[in-house]
This record gives C-alpha cells, structure tokens and sequence, in this order.
C-alpha cells in the first residue's frame, strides 16, 4: 500500500459546499434506498382516480368539466402536501436519531467535518428527496390534467359551437377551462408546497438535534405544523394585546408562535390555485422568502444546540 | 531534524457527565495524562466503565473536556481541522448497511475532500488492505461482524491519517478475524502511524504496544513501556530446543550448587490457546 503523505486529503479536506452535497447526496440515496419512492403509486392511483370521483351537480352541463379538473387538482395538491409534510418531518425525524444510535455519527465527526456540514446535508438530502417527488407527482398530476382538461375543452367547445355561442363566449369558456388546466400557478401552487415541506423539514431537524427519538421529534413537529395554521391568530392576539386586555401569560405565548413560526395562512393561495385563479409571482417570491428565511433560521438554531451536544 | 510534537496529548483530563435523573455529576475521566510520541502503537486498558472510551471521545472533539485540554499533533481537539489526521474506529460500529463496501470508502473519503481517481484508487488500497476485495459491491447490511470491523479500519484510514484511535478494535470478532485485525496494525506501525488503541484483550495489547496505560475509575493507575511494565526484574527465562534430559540434570545440578541462585520453575513452553485455534483452523487453508 502506498501512502501519500502529500496526498489532496492532508492539505486540503475539502470545502464546506462539497462536505455538504455529499452528506445529502448519502442521505438522498439512504432514504430513496428505503423504498419511500413506493408511496407514487398511491399518488398514482389518487389522480388517476380523482378523474371518475362523482361530483354532485349544482350547475349547467358548461361547466361541469371544469369542476372535474378542479377535483383533480385538489385530490392531487392535497396529497402532494400530506405527503410532502409526512416525508419531510419523518425523513429528518430519522435520520439524526439513526446516526447516534448507529455510532455512524462518530465515525462522520471523526472526520474533518464541521457539525453545521452534517446537519446542513442532511436536511438538503431530505429537501431534495422532497423536491424529486413533487416534481415525479407534478409530472403525473400535469399529465392526467392536461389529457382530462382537452378532453373536456374538445366537448365544451362542440357544446357551446351547439348551442350557437358568440365567439367571445367560446373564448371567454375556453379561458375558464384552461385556466383550470396545467398552466404556470399549478407549477407555482407545487413549489409552495414544496417550501411548506421545506419550513416543516428544517424545523423537524431543529427538534431532532433535542430530542431523544424520531417519534417525539415527528408528534411534536406534526402539532406546530398544526399551531402555525393560527400564527397569524397569535400574531393579531399580540399585537392587540394592550387594548383588549389579554394576560401575561396569553401575550408571551402569542408573541412567541408569532415570532418563531411562519404563518402557514399565506400558504392558502394554492386553494386559490386549485379554484382557477392566478398565483402571481409577488406571492410566490414572498412564500420564497418566507422558505428560505426559516430554513435557515431553524437551521443555524440547531446548529447552536447540536455544536452543543456531546455523543 | 524529527517533530518533537506528540501525536497525541492530552493534559489533565477531567470530564463530569450529568446523571439522567438526579442532577449529580459522574466523574468518568479524573486528571487523565497521555502523551504519545509519533510512530507509537499505545495501549489504554481497564474494566468497562473506567473512562477509556469518554477519554477517546475528548481526544475527537465527542465531548468537551469539563477542565484539562486534549491535542492531535499540536492542534486543540475542539478545532475541526484537528481531525484532518485522524481515523477512528468506534467500539461496535455499525456503518450504513445500505451501502458497499466501495461506497462506504468513498463516502468517507469524500468528507475529507478526496476526489475522482484519488479516491478510486485509495479505495481499492484499503479494500486489499483489509481483505474484502471480494465483498467490495455486496451491502454491509450482508457483511459478518469481523467484515464490519474491517470495513471499519478502512474508512479510519481512508484520507491516509497520521494518527489512528481504535476503540475495541476486536470486539465480537473471531480469532481469525481479530489476527488479521493485528497484523494490520504492525503493517500500520510499521509504516509510522502512531495507534492509539484500547481493548480488553490484553495478550493482543501485550502482542502490539509499545506502550501501555491501565486506566481504573476514571485514573491512570500505571503507565510505562510494556517491556519495563511486565519485566520480572529478578528473574531470567532461557528457552532451549531439543535440550536432553542429561544437559537439563547438568543445568539443574549447576544452579542448586550456586548460592543465592534459585530455580523458580522448569518445563515445556506452552503455546496460547489462541495459537492453537489459528493453527488448527487455517492447515487447511491454501
């Protein structure tokens, strides 16, 4: 054997991007060697079957496709965000407990590598574990969508041209089932899904860099996903605090859901989405922003406790 | 003119672990002093739960020291860039079983920064180097204990450490297993890598260290080159081969007429059992 007693691993141990892509890449392929891929062929069978789901009817017969198309994405967005919210909080609940237990965390700390490199890589493997099956479920949600929507704009059209319709109301009909197809605030709608998943991810590994095991660390964060629906609640109960009279006790709980978790409200523009509006880009930005600044909020957070902790 | 900078050092040691339910503090580690010199193979020996481990764990930068300080080759133990000549082998490790052994070498030969044909190369090193060419694509989740330890060395040595920490290196493994886990560690020494190792098999440790630390509640109870440790200073062995029964009744007669001489015991040498075992089970072998 030789030794390299000048070799590239001696003066230089690498980057903290490269440390950190590696440890996601491993932790992407961990998960995906799981079989956490098997839960697309639900997905599959949920949008394939929201096609035949029986809506009652209470309009005309010119729009009755378009409620099936709004079904599809609803069943289908509905299920991106459970699933997206499940992988995302128990994927990272996971791993940081199965490294300790393992030793395998000894071993990766042995190493030059810097506490805030493993945890970074391993909540970007999970994130880009969540990333890859929106995107596959985007793919099949875009594609049943897309067959469905000019299915029924082909039958809309000969039921409208039928009926002697005006060229602007054809239009104006086409615009509404169109707008109800796979266009760009579909696109938008899954990337805020996927930001939602991101905040959820990021705050799991908070929690998991205190907590002694992957159950405490999915309930807990499972019950903040719910309290932040009512962030803006909290946030309304602080900032009226002094004229309505509210307790000490009422405003610092309020003060601190207020500061330390997003409001998931804002995420309520993808119903917007699945009910034919526009997602304009401002909104997506900010929904961007909002991501970005509590992933790595929560990240340098756990970075403070896990260069803490000892194994 | 050779570094005078110890491998390893590590100065009043003390380490305090807060008990789960009642807020008192254990002591595991109490004033531990350790300086091992460059191309050393030391050995650090005790009962379960003396401080060995928690000792170790200090010196990677695991746990930080309640009072004293720990240095690998000069650089504080707290400081990442410490650990860049350092490989360690934890007791009972478990890698990720999802991965080969070839992947669990680049893996952690990627954390230290090595890259493309470096790396490929280094990999199929260590793989000859501890005998699992064989096993290179198959998962750890199908790898034996003593294919795990081996394994386990590997990634210690991937970016070619100076430096190499072994915690039980021979825990659970066979005798077969723990033998070939010893002749690496005389190739390590013999290529000047200091070991830094403790175990409970202490033939093993008597076979590879030049120095050895008995370390008991949290102390250092003894500390010494082996040799000068276990010398029966006032006695002296002589071994003779195919000696007859005449030349030993000359010998024996030649002391007991010596005044101030005594004859403590003569006999047949035995072998280990250990010796016995590998003798038996590897004639067959090609």
């Amino acid at each position: 054997m030789s030794q390299h007693p000048d070799s590239p691993a001696r003066s230089n141990s690498g980057s903290h991007c490269g440390r950190v892509w590696v440890i996601a890449m491993h932790a992407f392929t961990q998960l995906v060697r799981m079989k956490v891929f098997y839960f697309l062929a639900v997905f599959a069978v949920i949008a394939i079957g929201s096609n035949f789901f029986d809506l009652p009817q209470h309009t005309g017969p010119e729009v009755s496709g378009i409620a099936v198309l709004s079904s599809i994405k609803s069943w289908s967005l509905g299920t991106m965000t459970l699933f997206s919210v499940v992988l995302g909080i128990v994927a990272t609940a996971l791993l940081l407990p199965k490294d300790v237990e393992d030793r395998t965390l000894y071993t990766i700390l042995a190493k030059p590598v810097p506490r805030v490199d493993y945890l970074a890589g391993k909540l970007l493997g999970v994130l880009l574990l969540v990333f890859v099956s929106l995107a596959l479920m985007d793919v099949l949600m875009s594609a049943v969508l897309q067959i469905r929507s000019s299915m029924i704009l082909n039958q809309q059209m000969d039921f409208a041209q039928g009926r002697g319709w005006s060229a602007a109301e054809i239009a104006s009909l086409r615009g509404d089932i169109l707008s109800q197809g796979a266009n760009a605030s579909l696109q938008g709608a899954v990337f805020a899904v996927f930001l939602r998943a991101s905040i959820m991810a990021s705050l799991a590994l908070l929690i998991s860099t205190f907590s002694s095991s992957t159950l405490f660390t999915s309930i807990i964060s499972f019950l903040i996903y719910f309290i932040g629906h009512f962030q803006a609640d909290a946030r309304a109960i602080f900032l009226e605090s002094g004229a309505a009279g509210t307790g000490p006790v009422t405003r610092a709980i309020s003060l601190v859901v207020s500061l330390v978790l997003p409001d998931f409200q804002l995420f309520n523009v993808i119903d917007a989405v699945i009910e034919g509006q526009a997602m304009p880009l401002l909104i997506l930005a900010k929904l961007t922003a909002i991501g970005l600044f509590y992933a790595v909020f929560y990240v340098i957070a756990s970075w403070f406790i896990f260069a803490e902790k000892e194994f | 003119m050779a570094d005078a900078t110890p491998a390893v050092e590590i100065c009043g040691l003390v380490k305090d672990f807060k008990t789960s339910f009642r807020r008192e503090m254990l002591r595991a580690v109490a004033g531990v002093s350790i300086r091992i010199e460059a191309g050393e193979v030391y050995g650090l020996i005790g009962p379960n739960g003396s401080g060995k481990s928690t000792t170790m764990k200090a010196l990677l930068g695991l746990v930080a020291p309640t009072a004293g300080h720990c240095a690998i080759f000069g650089q504080d133990s707290l400081v990442v860039d410490s650990r860049r000549d350092v490989g360690f082998l934890p007791e009972n490790p478990y890698f990720y079983k999802h991965l080969s052994g070839a992947e669990t070498l680049r893996f952690y030969g990627k954390l230290c920064g090595m890259r493309g044909r470096v790396l490929e190369q280094r990999v199929s090193e260590l793989l000859a180097l501890v005998d699992l060419e064989s096993a290179r694509d198959r998962r750890l989740g199908g790898y034996s204990k003593g294919m795990l330890q081996r394994i386990g060395l590997a990634q210690a040595l991937v970016q070619d450490p100076r430096l190499l920490i072994l915690d039980e290196p021979t825990a659970g493994v066979d005798p077969i297993g723990s033998r070939q886990i010893r002749d690496l560690i005389f190739k390590l020494r013999e290529r000047g890598i200091t070991v830094f190792l403790c175990s409970h098999l202490l033939e093993q440790v008597q076979e590879v260290c030049d120095r050895v630390g008995i370390i008991f509640q949290g102390k250092m109870v003894k500390e010494g080159r082996l040799e000068d440790l276990i010398a029966i200073e006032d006695q002296t062995e002589i071994i003779l081969r195919d000696a007859s029964p005449e030349l030993i009744a000359r010998i024996t007669a030649l002391v007991a007429s010596t005044p101030g001489t005594e004859l403590v015991r003569s006999g047949k040498p035995r072998t280990t059992l250990e010796r016995l075992f590998l003798r038996e089970t590897l004639r067959d072998e090609p």
